[in-house]
């Protein structure tokens, strides 16, 4: 009370001032005094970062599970991954797949073999060099059951006898991968893969250094000494909980052309707090932008970025447990959702309907694949009637007898308003009874992969840019399949896309495949993302591919 | 009447000089009449009984629950700075930049939609009963204008009425989560007296009469008990029975009496040495009429005191414990939750997490203010 008749008092006072000046509230928009810009100057002077010095801080919104590329496929951990080790290709500014480790590469005719040269003279960030062998060594890692790589069947889908060697019954020398002297890579695979290229610059398919891990097993990745890596960037410090510190790797091979010398991926998990640091200027950048500051940054803050994203967000229904593993309840679970009112209201207005899991944003002859699709009968608003109807048709009038829902989200402030608003519609728009409970990431996604959930936030960034990226998804046995989805028919057109080397063909059996999951409402989806971030105008250079992987090699702090 | 007899000697009688001239009270009269001369004690007594009516009576006359949502007006301040349009409705800027309808007595009409985005000139044009209004972003602060025009509305203040204390970031109405979020504190107060009272003094009173061998072991207890930090019972103990206020009720059932029954121990080993328990013993009382008949009742002014200052800090546990996201399960409200929600719009919209602190701030006070006035009131040093 106190604090409003201060606020209304001082609102007076300067009611009165500008009444004295001789103006009012201005009356016309030109009068409005313009948004305070925020250059460089503005600064505080004991930041760290003045002087022209090439630091940059960066904030990222959660820890990942693990940064080791060989195991984790964990979205939070792509900023450290993408920027401490280079695979065979990786992405330019436009968005397209460019020579990274490997110089060339050769496809052989019936487009099964590839063979990759290196460049000469790789060196891994202790100045030790990097062959083929490297190569071998981390892709047969990802193949060895210990291991437990969540990216494997990256390997075995493809691979000649990468499912017989990690099963036990196939031996090295009959994989597919083989270095054929210290420069040159061959890679069998079992069918023609038109998209192996793009799928190659996936973090699975970096090297990883084997003295390391030979030396320190799993903790390879707990210290900074250990973590050896060879990308742009090398770990100088890993500070549990707290985020990482990066520096300018001199080994990397166009370590020339790397002007940021060290780059600090600070974590700081609630976006709001991290927002005033970005404020301040403490930091350089955040990756998470609070949903209740969207509209404002988007409106005034120079540092605000949006780039294109192909993902989307959605539920995950547990399709292996009842009442689950019935199409009809999921789809009152999907009708009953008012995506425009999520998105208008919780998100402020970032992000797009979603009626499928597959995201717009694969284009093919010029037109979107998924350019007139089916919606599945859902709408951005919520259709109650039809609902309630699917419900009553699977056996649940009014949601009578049907059990308590539980929905699990995990920490993030937006996730949770997301999953408050839901639960409130689900009981509202059903009549079931809906409970709601969190976890950190690592805990719910552990839960998640294991099956224990009914109802479970996720969301799917590609990681690279073809649809085949979300098929596996909900494709029987998957090792991402975390739905339990399973589906004979759905199962073997993803196979043949798989095998499809016309894109054409490839892109009318990806929509045939789409159309069978969605319509039998495999997840519940929510929205079509974009990404958007803050980074302060006086840095540049940096680009995020639509697969939201964020690459600081060519940043330059202009300060 | 002359001088002499003024003068003159009173009757004297020992009646008279044994006599207390001084209003006789009883011991609680003697409490109550200190109390209530001490306004601070007085206020917060008050203050409390108000806070029991709002937070068990007020939710029958709100015409919200604690859960419902209205997507259309989210984060909307209890005062509206509106411009009013041409069709005569007023418009409330939203922290998402949308226009929020509002008749002109204050009450919330919902979003009004959109037309278009003209990023170029900066504005959103939106549709206010078929005119068209530009929310115009390039400046300082946002206006609502004529698009061709520029010419800006005028803008007054309104309260809000629907939502008195305005709304949160999900649309819910901010005045009946309080109540409901005050009712959980109160709720958790009442057990920490419960518990304070139920396990506190009968184990410090033990404790404290037997002495020895036993009095060591159970204050080593105690001791453990108190050094383990409660925010780990909670955690560990929602790993059993879930996310809810159970969870924390349990744990505070198993801590909060260490305090209590250090005191009661104290209390008891000072008073089991004088004669009246000396007295008790050698007419044959058993252990445990000396301790409830003769014992508990001495010390129950220090026990009273404890009580009432270990409430608000078992309310701002429970409200602390909330804010860290360890509390009450969504959509259930409590004070600390409410905090908690309202960090991440803590720069557009201050109301919601304003007003939850406040309550709690009002709480603390009020116990503290009672258990202040009541240490006074039972201190016999400090009669007048």
């Amino acid at each position: 009370m106190m604090k409003k008749l201060i606020s209304l008092a001082l609102a007076g006072a300067l009611m009165l001032a500008l009444a004295a000046c001789g103006g009012d509230e201005p009356g016309n928009i030109n009068d409005v005094s313009p948004a305070p810009s925020a250059p460089a100057s503005q600064q505080p002077s004991g930041a760290p970062t003045s002087g022209g010095a090439q630091e940059l801080t960066f904030v990222l919104s959660n820890e990942p599970d693990g940064i080791d590329p060989g195991v984790t496929n964990n979205s939070f951990a792509k900023y450290v991954l993408n920027n401490c080790f280079e695979g065979l290709v990786t992405y330019d500014e436009s968005g397209s797949v460019v020579p990274g480790n490997a110089e060339s590469w050769d496809i052989s005719d019936d487009g099964t073999v590839y063979t990759f040269h290196l460049r000469d003279g790789l060196k891994w960030s202790d100045g030790s060099p990097l062959t083929a062998q490297d190569y071998v060594y981390a892709y047969q890692r990802v193949l060895t059951p210990a291991t437990a790589a969540q990216y494997m069947s990256m390997f075995t889908d493809y691979i000649v006898n990468a499912k017989e060697f990690y099963e036990g019954s196939a031996t090295a020398d009959e994989l597919g991968i083989k270095a054929l002297d210290d420069t040159t890579l061959e890679i069998a695979l079992m069918k023609p893969t038109a998209y192996f290229v793009d799928l190659a610059s996936m973090w699975c398919f970096d090297p990883v250094q084997k003295a390391t891990i030979d030396a320190n097993g799993d903790r390879w990745t707990a210290s900074a000494d250990s973590y050896i890596c060879n990308g742009p960037f090398k770990m100088t410090a890993i500070n549990m909980g707290e985020g990482y510190v990066l520096e300018k790797n001199e080994h990397y091979w166009n370590a020339d052309s790397v002007t940021l010398e060290k780059l600090t991926l600070r974590i700081i998990t609630d976006n709001a707090t991290a927002l005033t640091a970005y404020e301040s200027g403490e930091v350089d950048g955040i990756t998470a932008i609070p949903a209740a500051d969207y509209s404002r940054l988007k409106a005034s803050d120079p540092g605000f970025n949006s780039f294109p994203s192909y993902s989307t967000t959605y539920y995950n229904i547990n399709c292996g447990k009842p009442p689950y593993d019935d199409p009809l309840v999921r789809k009152a679970l999907a009708l009953a959702i008012d995506r425009q009112a999520i998105i208008d209201s919780v998100l402020q207005g970032r992000g797009v309907p979603a009626y499928s899991y597959l995201s717009p944003g694969y284009v093919v002859d010029g037109k979107d694949i998924t350019d007139g699709r089916s919606d599945n009968e859902l709408t951005a608003g919520a259709n109650v009637e039809a609902a309630r109807a699917a419900l009553a048709e699977a056996g649940y009038p009014n949601g009578e007898g049907f059990p308590t829902l539980q929905l699990s989200y995990y920490s993030s402030d937006t996730v949770k308003m997301i999953a408050e608003a839901m639960a409130e519609m689900l009981q509202n728009n059903l009549g079931i009874k809906v409970d709601i409970s969190s976890n950190d990431w690592a805990v719910f996604y552990d839960s998640v992969q294991a099956g224990n959930y009914e109802v479970a936030a996720m969301g799917w960034s590609a990681d690279y840019q073809h649809p085949m990226s979300f098929l596996p998804l909900f494709k029987t046995g998957d090792s991402s399949n975390n739905s339990f989805y399973s589906n004979s028919e759905y199962d073997a057109l993803v196979e043949q896309v798989m095998v499809e080397s016309d894109p054409a063909k490839a892109a009318e059996l990806i929509m045939q495949a789409e159309a069978i999951a969605a319509g039998d409402y495999c997840c519940l989806p929510l929205y079509y993302g974009t990404n958007t971030f803050l980074m302060k105008d006086y840095v540049s250079g940096y680009y995020m591919t639509s697969s939201s992987n964020l690459y600081f090699q060519n940043v330059k702090v202009n300060k | 009447m002359t001088t002499q007899e003024k003068w003159a000697p009173l009757e004297q009688s020992s009646q008279d000089r044994e006599k207390i001239w001084s209003k006789n009270r009883t011991f609680a009269g003697d409490v109550w009449y200190r109390f209530r001369h001490k306004p601070t004690a007085i206020a917060g007594f008050i203050i409390i009984v108000l806070l029991l009516l709002f937070a068990f009576a007020g939710p029958l006359f709100s015409p919200y629950s604690y859960s419902d949502q209205d997507l259309s007006i989210v984060n909307v301040p209890p005062l509206m700075k509106v411009y009013r349009l041409p069709d005569g409705s007023h418009a409330f800027i939203s922290p998402a930049l949308t226009l929020v309808g509002a008749d002109s007595g204050g009450s919330l009409t919902g979003t009004l939609p959109t037309v278009r985005d003209e990023a170029d000139k900066r504005m959103t044009i939106f549709d206010a009963n078929g005119t068209e209004v530009a929310l115009y972003y390039g400046g300082a602060k946002y206006v609502v204008a004529d698009e061709a025009t520029g010419n800006i509305y005028p803008s007054s203040y309104l309260w809000n009425r629907d939502h008195v204390l305005g709304t949160d970031a999900l649309g819910r109405d901010i005045l009946t989560r309080l109540m409901y979020g005050t009712r959980v504190s109160l709720l958790v107060a009442f057990v920490a007296v419960l518990v304070n009272l139920a396990i506190g003094i009968v184990y410090g009173g033990i404790s404290g009469y037997l002495g020895g061998t036993v009095d060591a072991v159970m204050m080593r207890v105690v001791e453990i008990i108190s050094t383990i930090p409660l925010t780990l019972y909670v955690i560990l103990i929602m790993q059993i029975f879930g996310q809810q206020l159970k969870s924390i009720i349990i744990a505070l059932g198993c801590v909060y009496w260490v305090s209590m029954a250090q005191v009661v121990r104290g209390q008891v080993l000072s008073l089991k040495q004088q004669e009246f328990v000396l007295a008790a013993r050698t007419i044959g009382s058993s252990t445990g009429t000396i301790l409830s008949r003769h014992l508990i009742p001495n010390a129950m002014g220090p026990i009273l005191v404890t009580a009432t200052m270990l409430i608000p800090s078992a309310i701002f546990m429970e409200a602390f414990l909330g804010y860290m996201g360890i509390g009450l399960k969504p959509p259930l409200a409590s004070l600390g939750t409410m905090c908690n929600d309202a960090n991440a719009n803590l720069r557009t919209s201050p109301h919601e997490l304003l007003i939850p602190a406040a309550v709690i701030c009002l709480i603390m006070f009020a116990f503290n203010f009672v258990g202040d006035g009541l240490r006074d009131a039972l201190d016999p040093k400090l009669k007048k």
